[in-house]
């Protein structure tokens, strides 16, 4: 079996001299004039209404983009990157998909029925197009920045990323789409409908589970470079088709009948529907986590200097919830300073094993001790502090408790939210 | 783990990325605008039966005009909703039908903002009341939008509100104002969604 992470260049790619990226940022540029357009019709017709929905929508990226961003804790990726993946889909996805769509489901109308169209049109149309254009995102990455492309997870957060753009700016689409429908003139109460179905109820199985899981195929084609070529094809196909059957599942009209429009019918779609693709994809994602943690730990235990890392820590860092539970310990026993310093070590410790990871790979480029030493700094601050270990404690009931609030408070919140929209 | 080389650790070399990244800009290219280009060439028209109902959704059914045809990109028939778009010539004759729980006056007023909310429409003259033959109760007014004519009429009934827009330029609208009126008078409620 290889390796999980195929370790690259730490440089900043050379993107102006690679005509790909020149490539990438026209098609970039004109998804933007495209979307700009609609843009400019939807402020010309509903001000108000425009503006709080993209402001409201905006402000829905924000933690998914955190949770994302936060994925690849061990070997975070570039922010300038992060940004194209993000404007791939909510620029050139979602421009190419408008026209596309509309023509497959009239397509599907012509040869089919009618019927067929008002059945089947949107699960059909909408996957087919849209999947493969998110897709291409994570291609478009790979193009520009293939070094930056080095294990399966970072296939995840960018495809995660693209369908992130794709999915506020569709979500605002619909929501301007809805104050249209509802003929009422300028009103933001149907976007706040439509914020409250498409971006809280339907947010978390939407778009970004899906790209993620197409990125997932795109990074073990890209990575896993000891298998067959054809294997690997396969593998990113199966990736795509996974996402679209998923998003095929979601739109289908399946259970929409024979369960009323209340709360409970509601939730039984959202379990039904949504519930064993998200399942699936938080597995392969935490799979894929957990390789790629389990590697970079390797890398870090070759050290065997505590000052750099100590057993403790190596067992802390491979896990998002032991580095949380770090933090949580440094905070409860020295202070919110100590909080912050223990991320910082963890940190410059996962700068370290991507360094040493390159370093092991044969890089050219020759490592400078700058990791080490930033993360002797950290380990010096922490000692000031009296927490010298940033590991987990002993399990705290008040966590505990506040996990089982949190939840309970989040269940009300679903279940009214249910409520008001399903008429139970 | 498999040999890295320094062509690996860098980018991909300039040429093979370029190629795949015009790959990429055709199937753009096709899915923006192939697949509309394939729509176009495929017709929509379908014929109807002269004198038959044909059932928009939601238990909603009307009597084409005579020489119409099926527009199936604008017909989406439901259980409890639907449409239908028909096509008299170069008119454009389109019937909504969804669920509403307000009345006859709000479901005009929300008709009317959705006309004149499309940049350049304008609604013109008063409403009228008007009934279909089934008994439905109604209102029916006009409106344009450059050198095209409009007519639209809302029909409220059982929970649903039945919307019928009618456009086209000033003379064809002219010649079949007559048989699509006659066309709306025949919406009925059937009562099975």
């Amino acid at each position: 079996m290889s390796d999980p992470v195929r370790p690259g260049a730490s440089r900043a790619a050379a993107f102006a001299r690679n005509p790909a990226f020149w490539v990438v940022i026209l098609l970039l540029a004109v998804g933007a004039v495209r979307m700009s357009q609609i843009l400019a019709r939807f402020l010309e017709a509903f001000p108000i209404a425009t503006v709080a929905a993209i402001g409201l929508f905006g402000l829905l990226a924000i933690p998914f983009w955190l949770f994302v961003s936060e994925l690849d804790f061990l070997e975070r990726e570039p922010a300038g990157l992060m940004s194209v993946a993000f404007a791939w889909g909510g620029l050139v996805a979602t421009s190419v998909s408008i026209p596309a769509s509309t023509a497959l489901e009239n397509l599907i109308a012509k040869i089919g029925s009618p019927s067929l169209a008002a059945e089947w049109g949107a699960a059909l149309a909408g996957p087919s197009v849209e999947e493969i254009a998110k897709t291409l995102g994570v291609v478009a990455i790979v193009l520009i920045a293939r070094s930056q492309v080095n294990s399966v997870l970072d296939g995840v957060v960018y495809g995660a990323l693209v369908g992130l753009g794709f999915q506020i700016v569709e979500d605002v689409v619909f929501a301007i789409g809805a104050v249209a429908l509802a003929g009422q003139g300028d009103q933001i109460q149907p976007v706040v409908t439509t914020f409250l179905v498409r971006g809280f109820l339907a947010g978390v199985w939407s778009h970004t589970l899906f790209g993620a899981l197409a990125g997932a195929g795109i990074g073990y084609l890209v990575v896993t470079t000891d298998r067959g070529r054809a294997h690997r094809i396969i593998m990113a196909g199966l990736a795509l088709f996974g996402a679209w059957a998923s998003h095929v599942l979601w739109n289908s009209p399946l259970f929409r009948e024979g369960l009323g429009n209340g709360a409970v019918a509601l939730l039984a779609v959202l379990v039904f529907k949504g519930l064993p693709p998200l399942l699936l994809i938080l597995y392969l994602v935490r799979r894929a986590h957990d390789r790629e943690a389990a590697y970079y730990v390797a890398q870090l235990a070759s050290l065997r200097d505590p000052e750099l890392i100590t057993v403790g820590e190596l067992r802390a860092l491979g896990s998002g919830s032991r580095r949380a539970a770090a933090r949580r310990h440094a905070a409860a026993s020295a202070g919110r300073q100590a909080r912050v310093r223990v991320r910082r070590l963890q940190r410059a410790q996962a700068r370290l094993a991507v360094e040493l990871s390159r370093a092991s790979a044969g890089s050219t480029e020759r490592p400078d001790g700058r990791h080490h030493d930033d993360v002797r700094e950290q380990r010096a601050a922490l000692v000031a502090l009296g927490h010298p270990e940033a590991v987990e404690g002993v399990h705290s009931w008040r966590h505990t408790a506040s996990t089982v609030g949190t939840t309970a408070v989040a269940i009300a919140v679903l279940w009214v939210a249910l409520s008001a929209l399903g008429g139970g | 783990m498999g040999t890295v080389t320094r062509r690996q650790l860098t980018d991909l070399p300039s040429t093979p990325g370029l190629i795949i990244a015009l790959v990429l800009v055709a199937i753009l290219a096709a899915l923006s605008f192939g697949l509309p280009a394939v729509d176009r060439a495929v017709s929509a028209q379908r014929p109807v039966r002269a004198g038959e109902p044909y059932r928009v959704g939601a238990g909603v059914s009307v009597v084409p005009p005579p020489g119409a045809t099926l527009d199936v990109t604008g017909t989406r028939p439901g259980d409890d909703r639907g449409t239908a778009l028909f096509r008299i010539g170069a008119v454009r004759y389109a019937i909504a039908v969804q669920p509403f729980d307000g009345d006859l006056t709000a479901a005009a007023v929300r008709l009317r903002q959705r006309i004149t909310g499309t940049s350049g429409y304008q609604v013109t003259g008063t409403q009228l009341a008007v009934s279909t033959a089934g008994g439905l109760a109604g209102l029916q007014g006009g409106y344009t939008a450059g050198d095209r004519g409009g007519r639209y009429a809302v029909f409220v009934a059982h929970g649903l509100t039945i919307e019928v827009t009618v456009s086209g330029g000033d003379l064809d609208l002219g010649r079949s104002l007559p048989t699509i009126d006659a066309s709306t008078k025949t919406l009925r409620y059937e009562g099975t969604r």
